[in-house]
């Protein structure tokens, strides 16, 4: 009975694109090869890799927020373990070199855009993004006006979130250029897949992506202040108490540089050190995974004494990189994201190689008034959120959640934006029965920018398990899947690591109070006329 | 009119403290309707000061103290001249609405997060109104001081709006926040203004007093023709517009934009803080040296 379940019972969804078979059923030509061996593996064999899976991944500790109701911060996946299906998404060659060259371009253009906002506001100036936009944006970043990273490079990490319509055409859906999350997953997933189902591997040439943590760092030391020594790069993360922090951990690891919190860190004369056994020692680049908001209670919320006092001077002074750039949420914003097709024929001359979804911004009462009417087929997203969070889905929603939408908006149009339904592709998907059916997926490819721009073949492929459901945020019944880019041309992998040497900390004292108290301010309260 | 300024701060810590990080807007900007013709800081025990102009252009100085200590002072001298503006321009209600009011008007027009809820100051904000946005700005400075007790002390450096409004009185810093808010509602962008202010008495006695730092604000009014929106500034405290009394360090949308110290510092100890400022007539006309 191995073959129990073969591809001739798979039958793709009407009105979606499937990426693996055709509308009448049969393989397409890259994927025939996949087919013919989950055959012969068969159900039984595929169900005890399945469990062999489960086990590593416990064992490993991969695994998200447990409550799915962690803090918001940009591009964070918050949600419960990703189950991996065992069935891979494969992606031709020249699919990945279109992709790859739309990212690049999108990027490229976003950060001009980021430098722009804080700079010559030349976008502003040719009528092209209004000012009140930008300035009404919750992460535009006074505090970042004026402030040249090193390389003109602000989006170090960006994550796109990219999704397929019922034609096949790739879109963009949002923008991650804050703290992309979900790397981790992908080489974790890699690994767990060239174990678990070596087999179905042969015959194709995928492209490896276990080279992301050598190009992050590269990229990261890359982008450090100038200097003769090597430069000591950290990456912070707000804690164990963070969702993510399986991955800060990872990349810390897989790079071989400090895990650090804010605690570890300290500002002094406009550098930035950390606390090591031996004393203190200067850091170059940080690889922050936390908001603008929580870096340095000095210039950002003053209610919050979370931080490094003083961070932003050292970065103003560009004895230090921070990775993303401060600033950079005011490109990801969900109405921002409307103008970066606008964005990339402005900074670049060049026609978008991808498209945006159908955004309506909800500023301008007739397009207002257009969309409230018709609520129930569209999405409406709050634009200063990420990561699914406040997202509605008009033609899931009853008539009374419609109603309370409706009231939202109403009270602060400018607060969403509004998109058309993208009737998101699908990949065949091992389901409980252990028969391949048909499951909506969308992708997140990860860039990395110090010299130039890498874009890791393949990316996060998130997979909605249950039938017909198009959420694919794991908190709501969503897995991930492996994503082969498949070779045809040798590529060279990332440029080689120059060997680390020790650097001589600086003679400072070990810091004994590690709390923080904010001074006392002075209330304005004069008046003439004694 | 010319002063001299001293504004000299002090803290003193019950417990050493360490890493003592801040951030000083106190110094005299220069505008078309004021100079600054010197300004200097000191601090004690001694740092290194780097001075950068922040995202709404008020000059920053900033310092580290980072060895122990259980006093700092922070002392700040300037000299700056203030002159006459000229008269306001006085336009219609539609002449907000234009593309390039709106661009000048920016973020001056937005809602703060801790405003009060709604409804709370709809009473006020249909009192304010006026004939025009140039009426309604004075009607503002005026309103403030008829409805609210000038009274140091109910209120402190964190306070709302809506503690303003509990309260019934407050110090300029609530008024110019209950201000900026009814003139926003009103359409009108607007401002918030730190800075000091010669409170000399009526009588034009004294040409060198003690007073403390001063908060008001600026309403943006569209100019005739293709002019460019001019800010003009006033005073809820006092009532009416701001004159050469008022000498300008900076503007933000709110006080938290501007302050004049912000710091914090490693430890737990608490602070008994002591400041004051020092304002002297230079061009005095009844007596004093000059």
């Amino acid at each position: 009975m191995a073959t129990e379940y073969t591809a001739a019972p798979y039958a793709p969804a009407d009105g979606f694109y499937d990426e693996l078979f055709d509308a009448s059923g049969g393989a397409r030509p890259h994927a025939e090869t996949l087919v013919s061996r989950l055959e012969r593996l068969g159900a039984g064999e595929l169900a005890a890799a399945g469990r062999r899976r489960d086990a590593i991944f416990m064992q490993q500790g991969i695994t998200f927020d447990l409550t799915g109701a962690a803090e918001a911060a940009d591009g964070e996946l918050r949600d419960r373990p990703f189950p991996l299906d065992l069935v891979p998404r494969i992606l031709p060659a020249d699919e990945w070199t279109v992709i790859k060259r739309g990212l690049a371009q999108r990027i490229r253009a976003l950060n001009r855009f980021v430098d722009d906002v804080y700079h010559a506001r030349e976008i502003v100036e040719a009528g092209v993004v209004p000012w009140e936009m930008i300035v009404s944006r919750s992460h535009f970043a006074r505090p970042a006006y004026g402030i040249r990273p090193p390389g003109d490079v602000y989006c170090h990490v960006a994550g796109c979130d990219l999704v397929r319509d019922a034609d096949g055409r790739w879109k963009v859906l949002e923008d991650n250029v804050r703290t992309p999350s979900g790397i981790s997953y992908v080489l974790e997933n890699r690994l767990a897949m060239t174990r678990l189902v070596p087999g179905l591997f042969a015959g194709y040439h995928v492209r490896p992506v276990d080279n992301y943590p050598a190009l992050l760092l590269s990229a990261l030391r890359a982008v450090a202040p100038g200097g003769d020594d090597e430069p000591t790069v950290v990456v912070w993360s707000p804690g164990p108490a963070n969702s993510a922090y399986f991955e800060h951990a990872f990349l810390a690891r897989t790079m071989g540089v400090e895990l650090v919190e804010a605690s570890d860190l300290v500002v002094r004369d406009e550098v930035c050190y950390m606390r090591t056994t031996s004393g203190l020692a200067r850091v170059h680049t940080i690889y922050r995974r936390l908001d603008d908001d929580f870096i340095d209670p000095l210039e950002f919320r003053s209610d919050s004494l979370l931080g490094v006092p003083g961070l932003m001077r050292a970065y103003r002074a560009g004895t230090l990189a921070l990775a993303n750039a401060v600033g950079t949420g005011v490109a990801d914003d969900k109405a921002i994201y409307h103008w970066v097709p606008e964005m990339i024929r402005f900074y670049l001359g060049e026609e978008p190689i991808l498209d945006n979804v159908e955004t309506y911004l909800l500023s301008d009462p007739e397009r207002l008034a257009y969309v409230l009417e018709r609520l129930d087929r569209l999405v409406v997203k709050p634009t200063g959120e990420s990561g699914g969070k406040g997202v509605f889905i008009g033609p899931r929603a009853t008539d009374a959640e419609i109603a309370a939408q409706a009231e939202l908006i109403r009270a602060d149009p400018r607060r969403w934006i509004a998109q058309e339904l993208v009737h998101l592709s699908t990949v065949p998907t091992l389901d409980s029965s252990g028969a391949l059916a048909p499951r909506h997926v969308d992708l997140r490819p990860f860039a990395v920018f110090g010299e130039d721009i890498s874009i890791v073949p393949g990316g996060l492929t998130r997979v909605a398990l249950r039938p017909g459901s198009m959420i694919v945020n794991s908190s709501q019944g969503g897995g991930s899947k492996d994503t082969w880019i498949l070779d045809e041309e040798v590529v060279p992998d990332g440029r080689p690591l120059p060997p680390r040497r020790a650097t001589v900390p600086p003679p400072l004292p070990d810091l004994r109070q590690s709390s923080w108290t904010g001074q006392q301010e002075q209330q304005q309260q004069e008046r003439s006329g004694g | 009119m010319r002063f001299s300024i001293r504004y000299r701060t002090e803290y003193q810590y019950d417990a050493p403290v360490a890493d003592n990080l801040n951030s000083l807007r106190a110094l005299p900007a220069t505008t078309p309707a004021q100079r600054c013709e010197e300004s200097g800081v000191r601090v004690d025990p001694e740092a290194r000061l780097i001075q950068h102009n922040d995202y709404f252009g008020t000059r920053v100085v900033e310092f580290g103290v980072s060895r122990p200590h259980d006093r700092l002072t922070i002392d700040v001298r300037a000299k700056v001249e203030t002159s006459e503006t000229p008269e306001p321009p006085d336009p219609s209600w539609e002449a907000l609405a234009t593309d390039a009011y709106r661009r000048a008007a920016a973020e001056y027009l937005l809602p703060s997060d801790d405003e009060p809820l709604n409804g709370a100051l709809d009473g006020l904000r249909a009192d304010a109104r006026g004939d025009g946005p140039l009426a309604t700005l004075l009607r503002v400075s005026e309103l403030i001081p008829d409805r609210f007790e000038y009274r140091p002390g109910v209120t402190y450096v964190g306070s709302t709006v809506q503690d303003l409004l509990d309260a019934g009185a407050g110090v300029c810093q609530d008024f110019a926040h209950l201000a900026l808010i009814l003139l926003r509602r009103n359409g009108i962008a607007a401002r918030y203004v730190s800075g000091y202010l010669f409170a000399a008495p009526p009588d034009d006695s004294e040409d060198s007093i003690e007073v403390n730092t001063h908060a008001w604000l600026e309403g943006l009014l569209a100019a005739p023709g293709d002019g460019a929106p001019v800010w003009v500034g006033i005073d809820p405290t006092n009532r009416g517009r701001a004159g050469t009394q008022h000498v300008k360090i900076g503007h933000g949308r709110r006080y938290a934009d501007v302050p004049p110290i912000k710091g914090v510092y490693r430890g737990s100890a608490s602070a008994e803080l002591e400041a004051s400022v020092r304002m002297t007539r230079l061009d005095s006309g009844n007596g004093a040296a000059p």
